[in-house]
């Protein structure tokens, strides 16, 4: 499996005529974006707004950030399983507008202020320095839904929304020359010419069972997770749309961005190529909804790595809080009783700032820890001059002068891998 | 810099073992290691008094001890107290930080001492001090004074204080935020590599190992035994009359049972936000077995149900907050006669 990932490099984007790249500049037409967005009749109207870096702008709450990307004709298609019919992703030339993004917001009334505090896009000052999203040129949608359709199928016409903006805007780049251009891929444990390396595998929790996902979120290929067990992946599934995150952005600290830019991925596909290691393939995991459940998904996660992907080290992500960790460090556990060398990443959890508050198992084989931190990370952000927010509630919270955590802020704390927030002991 | 300094019997050159009881004695100026100390201050530092106590004294007296010491130095007018270096001495080590911790919480004054790692005063005040890493070997000693005397200038001058391992202090099981140039992800992969080929790596945390909590003795007689149920499932009555909170909780309740031989989901709210609770919502029993224990009470199976249960939220909680709710829910149990308790969990 080959993807090549070709790239446009965006520094503005601006409402036009007719939507175009030229050089740099991404025009818009933005009647027929709406239009196209408005298709979806459980919307009422949608909201389109530019936003630059450096601008004093604050938006929220944040529901998803994608890469606008649209794939060339012969390889797969865009978003399978969501957008169209399900393929498998990540086959032949995608088109990348490097530096921009797609911001959804979520504009359903009932969201309170507090609930919009987890994830706000933030583009200037100290904070806004921290994210990487807040160097993008960003289109930030407003989706708003009629007032009888119900929260979850809001929240779909939202994430719909969110990808037909993505692929519109990058369809204008398919008749464009790219500047970079980069394939990633074949990989896999029978790849030749690989002998006498690490052969290296990634499991990534997309989804914890801890909340029940509802019936049309997207998450796996369409699929809302229900009765999934760990799947075989190739890394390129991932780079190209095949997982997106949880409706419930205070479970992750994950946005389809860095899942199309994913840290881990990309990090392992780099020293691959720099015949460092080898990268054998990727694991899409779930985390338990109780002992058994949890037993389950560990063990087969574990296997596929073992068994199908022959690896002899392995790095783990989560996806949400503690039920994850401990599903992680189980998992991370079973691999180093099998002599698969692991790795894992663990978010925040040391509400006392306390190393002994830090962790949720005590393995002695999982003793190579990442700890992303964030929890005594925050700034005094001041009043903003535009607000782009949700409802009513989110905009007179946002307006104002207050102090964000290192959470509040989209990107600064992040369970893909983008953090480089990090806890030091002392 | 004005300095007041703790050592023992042996570093006040009193003696060994043999002199470990001696009262405190406060002798003007530096003794022992202080004039090192005084030294590597430099720029006019002086010692001002040195407290010289024999071990089993400072450990059996250690109350009239921190008195004494504190009494002393309230008038004294120092910068700063150092105790030690202490080595491997226990108790030598015990009393430098139950002195150190004293000065620097009641008197405000910044203190600094040092100890090895295996040093039962390490445990003991880790958390609340500075302890240099002295090593073992009372060799070390200039090596150790030095570090000593760079933590204390820092200290006095209310400067940050950087990591154990560039300061050369134990690590307080502490944790701070700090911005990396690596992002996780290429940090991640770097520590799987070094490990699997068998290179030295840092862990950016270590696990805590907890002691065992022994299995307490059989209910003798489960047929005249007060039962009681706890939860940390979040169940509370409507309206969650004691604000507990459905993460980081720091609050418990208690609410009655009486008369009642099952809980009605009406009658009640989780809060909880680590779990699906639909199940509970719908029948609370499922949570707080109440159904259950009423049956095998009219059975004679349990001798008696207590007419209250206790409910908490146990989701993203630190330590410092569940050690405390335990010791009060133990407390209360203890008061109210219960001889059993059932924990259920989420």
């Amino acid at each position: 499996m080959r993807l090549t990932l070709a790239r446009h490099p965006v520094t503005e984007i601006k409402f036009g005529d007719e939507t175009s790249l030229d050089g740099t500049a991404l025009s818009i037409n933005e009647s027929e974006l709406r239009a196209l967005l408005l298709e979806d009749q459980r919307l009422e109207s949608v909201g389109l707004d530019v936003v630059r870096p450096g601008e004093n702008c604050r938006a929220g709450p944040v529901f998803d950030i994608i890469e606008p990307r649209a794939k060339a004709d012969g390889g797969s298609p865009d978003f399978p399983g969501v957008l169209g019919p399900s393929a498998i992703a990540g086959i032949g030339t995608t088109h990348v507008l490097e530096g921009a993004a797609v911001t959804v917001v979520d504009c359903r009334p009932t969201v309170t202020a507090r609930a919009a505090k987890r994830s706000i896009l933030e583009m200037s000052g100290e904070g806004a320095a921290r994210s990487p999203y807040s160097a993008l040129q960003h289109l930030v949608l407003t989706p708003r839904s009629r007032a009888d359709v119900p929260s979850h199928s809001a929240l779909n016409a939202t994430r719909m929304a969110g990808l037909k903006a993505a692929v519109y805007m990058a369809q204008a780049a398919r008749t464009r020359q790219p500047i970079t251009t980069e394939t990633l891929g074949p990989i896999g444990p029978t790849e030749p010419g690989r002998e006498g390396l690490h052969r290296v595998a990634y499991i990534g929790q997309i989804y914890s069972r801890q909340r029940s996902p509802e019936i049309d979120e997207h998450i796996f290929y369409g699929l809302n997770t229900t009765g999934m067990l760990p799947v075989l992946t190739n890394p390129n599934e991932w780079l190209d749309g095949a997982v997106l995150p949880s409706y419930d952005t205070s479970l992750g600290g994950a946005e389809t961005y860095f899942y199309q830019n994913h840290p881990v991925i990309t990090d392992l596909y780099r020293r691959h190529n720099e015949g460092e290691l080898n990268f054998v393939g990727a694991v899409a995991s779930i985390s338990g909804l109780d002992n058994e459940d949890r037993d389950r998904l560990c063990q087969v996660a574990a296997h596929l790595v073992k068994w199908g992907l022959n690896a002899d080290a392995a790095v783990l992500t989560k996806h949400g809080g503690g039920v994850p960790h401990a599903d992680m460090a189980q998992t991370a556990r079973l691999l180093e009783r099998m002599e698969v060398s692991t790795a894992v990443m663990v978010s925040d959890m040391s509400r006392d700032r306390r190393v002994e508050s830090a962790l949720l198992f005590n393995f002695p084989e999982v003793n190579a820890i990442v700890y992303c931190g964030g929890g005594d990370t925050k700034w005094t952000v001041p009043a903003v001059e535009r607000i782009i927010a949700g409802n009513p509630q989110v905009e007179e919270m946002l307006a104002q002068s207050q102090e964000l955590m290192a959470s509040s802020i989209a990107g600064v704390v992040n369970q893909q891998g983008a953090s480089h927030v990090r806890a030091m002991t002392y | 810099m004005k300095i007041v300094h703790y050592v023992n019997q042996f570093f006040g050159g009193i003696g060994a073992e043999e002199e470990a009881g001696r009262p405190l004695e406060i002798r003007e100026g530096a003794v022992g290691p202080g004039r090192l100390l005084e030294q590597l201050f430099g720029d006019g530092s002086q010692v001002l008094t040195t407290f010289v106590c024999g071990d089993n004294y400072a450990v059996e007296q250690q109350d009239q001890l921190i008195t004494d010491v504190l009494n002393h130095l309230r008038a004294s007018g120092a910068d700063l107290f150092v105790a030690g270096p202490c080595f491997e001495a226990g108790r030598y080590g015990m009393a430098a930080g139950a002195l150190c911790s004293a000065v620097q919480a009641e008197l405000h004054i910044p203190a600094v001492t040092a100890m090895g790692g295996e040093n039962p005063g390490v445990d003991l005040y880790r958390e609340e001090l500075f302890i240099v890493d002295s090593g073992a070997s009372a060799s070390a000693m200039s090596q150790v004074v030095t570090r000593m005397v760079a933590l204390g200038k820092k200290l006095v001058a209310g400067e940050e204080i950087g990591t154990p391992a560039d300061e050369g202090y134990i690590p307080r099981g502490l944790i701070r935020d700090a911005f990396v140039e690596q992002n996780a992800g290429q940090r991640l992969v770097a520590m799987v590599m070094d490990k699997v080929n068998g290179d030295p790596f840092e862990s950016e945390m270590m696990s805590t190992s907890f002691e065992p909590i022994p299995m307490p003795a059989a209910v003798a007689d489960i047929s005249k035994a007060r039962v009681m149920v706890i939860t940390d499932g979040g169940l509370v009555p409507s309206g969650n009359p004691d604000g507990i909170e459905g993460m980081a909780a720091t609050r418990w309740g208690t609410y009655s049972i009486k008369d009642k031989d099952g809980l009605d989901g009406k009658d009640y709210e989780i809060s909880h936000g680590g779990y699906d609770p639909r199940f509970v919502e719908a029948d609370p029993d499922r949570l707080v077995p109440l159904d259950a224990l009423r049956q095998m009470e009219k059975e004679g199976i349990i001798g008696e149900l207590h007419n209250e249960f206790i409910s908490t939220s146990g989701l993203a909680n630190p330590l410092s907050n569940t050690r405390r709710m335990g010791k009060e829910m133990a407390q209360r149990v203890k008061e109210l006669g219960v001889d059993a308790v059932i924990v259920t969990s989420t």
